[in-house]
């Protein structure tokens, strides 16, 4: 394990949401001995409704100039928000105009290039390593698992951190908790119709059971993905798209890090698994 | 079909000076954004290869009035696929921008509910430094159905059951209802005042 402590950039949903994305979140480092010190006073990334990159660059100019105050790298349990963070990291490091442009807006937006920012699958695959966290495994969970990724893991190439057509990070963590991965290569890295949700439901909606379906037809007996909108989508408004199509679905959806919390032996309550829509009862069942 | 003399071959430099948009020229016409984009598989005719090609014609009325500008989910298959490095994903968001700004200045009017959305949602931002579902909720609805009233009962239309479903698994508690404020908000502020494209 290179790193003990990271800055925690949790993400707006984080409170609400995805409140149980930041539980298992949260409880897994505290198990592995990693220390989440939250980004002081974040503000959002911008999500995928700021679509102006100079804003985007402005707005997590001060994320990371708080991190590297807190001399920390940063790691987010969410897709969009590493994708902004690391796109500006990338952008600022790179171009010393643009930081001194986002610095004469305010003193506080002043950074000088000296964060790493990473997402949670990065981290614990590639930081925390698969092999000492097969030393920290006490359960099995014999189920059968979808591993989603969507977007901004595999892609875009500047951002990516996974293979865009075969990602695999996912995978190994489902290998590792004692679960099945199920053959799912078509869906797996499709976007689950988020960022459309409230200006054309039809067409979200339409990507969504594209993905739940997938994860149905392969056998899955519930999905594992990394990102908090994919979460809204696939898990909270599954009841939506089960009764916009007229199909039953009753997928379970977990986060990864929900999953892998359950192997490391966390209680199924402090993973916050009571919290997801779709219950979770029979996944629990599966933890031997 | 194109009318050759309303044409207006500086399109592609005002997309080109629109940060995202700086790689248009770069591509060749191959498609691959196309054929990859997920889609294709849902919207007839949806054809970003298409609007890529007009923009380099200068048929700048037909790109900045399509619909299918404001459906693209920003997923970045288009991207990661292109192999001239065109940043369709991103090229797509600075005509979404020039659109916008044409529709502020009352040269155009746009056929999607999108630009509201994301203005309220920035609203947000500028507001309160991060995302407050309600405030975001009420003005986008309050905004599309014209008051206050219908707004709310278009909302609840679409979200009373989702709403329930939160609430019963303590999803709507505080955080949900009110909103979660940075310190430093006079910052969120600057930045939406003085970044952005034509601020320079």
């Amino acid at each position: 394990m290179s790193e003990r402590k990271y800055a925690y950039y949790p993400g707006c949903p984080s409170g609400t949401t995805a409140m149980e994305q930041d539980m298992s979140m949260k409880a897994v480092f505290e198990k592995l001995g990693i220390e989440l010190e939250e980004v002081e006073d974040w503000n959002c990334c911008g999500a995928s409704e700021v679509e102006d990159p100079e804003i985007v660059y402005a707005l997590n100019a001060r994320n990371l100039a708080i991190a590297e105050k807190q001399g920390l790298n940063i790691v987010t349990p969410c897709s969009i928000c590493y994708y902004n963070l690391s796109r500006s990291n990338k952008a600022l490091k790179g171009n010393e105009e643009l930081r001194a442009r986002v610095r004469s807006i305010d003193d506080s937006l002043a950074y000088n290039g000296g964060v790493e920012v990473k997402h949670v699958l990065d981290v614990l695959v590639n930081d925390i390593g698969i092999e000492a966290l097969k030393q920290k495994v006490e359960k099995k969970v014999e189920a059968k698992v979808a591993p989603y990724y969507g977007c901004y893991i595999g892609r875009p190439p500047e951002t990516a951190f996974d293979d865009p057509d075969a990602p695999g990070l996912m995978d190994r963590l489902v290998e590792l908790v004692g679960a099945e991965v199920v053959p799912y290569n078509y869906t797996k890295t499709k976007c689950c119709g988020g960022p459309l949700m409230m200006t054309r439901q039809d067409i979200a909606f339409e990507m969504a059971r594209k993905v739940l379906e997938g994860a149905k037809n392969a056998g899955a007996d519930c999905i594992a993905l990394a990102c908090p909108l994919c979460g809204m989508m696939l898990d909270a408004k599954q009841p939506d798209i089960e009764e916009a199509f007229g199909i039953e679905i009753g997928m379970p959806v977990l986060y990864i890090t929900q999953l892998l919390g359950l192997a490391l032996g966390i209680d199924s309550g402090k993973l916050g698994l009571n919290k997801n829509i779709v219950d979770t009862k029979d996944i629990i069942g599966k933890v031997v | 079909m194109i009318k050759t003399w309303e044409l207006e071959p500086n399109f592609k430099y005002e997309i080109m000076k629109e940060p995202g948009g700086e790689h248009l020229t770069s591509c060749f016409q191959c498609s691959t954004c196309t054929l990859g984009c997920p889609l294709t598989e849902i919207v007839p005719g949806y054809n970003p290869r298409k609007i890529i090609q007009m923009s380099l014609l200068g048929m700048r009325n037909e790109v900045l009035s399509n619909p299918d500008l404001w459906v693209c989910l920003i997923c970045q298959t288009c991207t990661a696929r292109c192999p001239q490095d065109v940043r369709i994903a991103d090229l797509l968001g600075a005509i979404r921008r020039i659109a916008e700004r044409e529709e502020e200045a009352g040269k155009l009017k746009i056929d999607s509910v999108r630009p509201r959305f994301d203005k309220a949602f920035m609203h947000q931002l500028e507001k309160y430094g991060r995302l407050y579902d309600f405030g975001l909720a009420k003005e986008y609805y309050t905004g599309r159905e014209g008051s206050f009233f219908k707004g709310m009962m278009a909302m609840s239309k679409d979200y009373k059951a989702f709403g329930m479903r939160l609430f019963k698994k303590g999803k709507m508690g505080p955080k949900a209802l009110f909103p979660e404020k940075v310190k430093d908000r006079e910052v969120m502020k600057k930045i939406f005042e003085q970044m952005g494209a034509g601020k320079k």
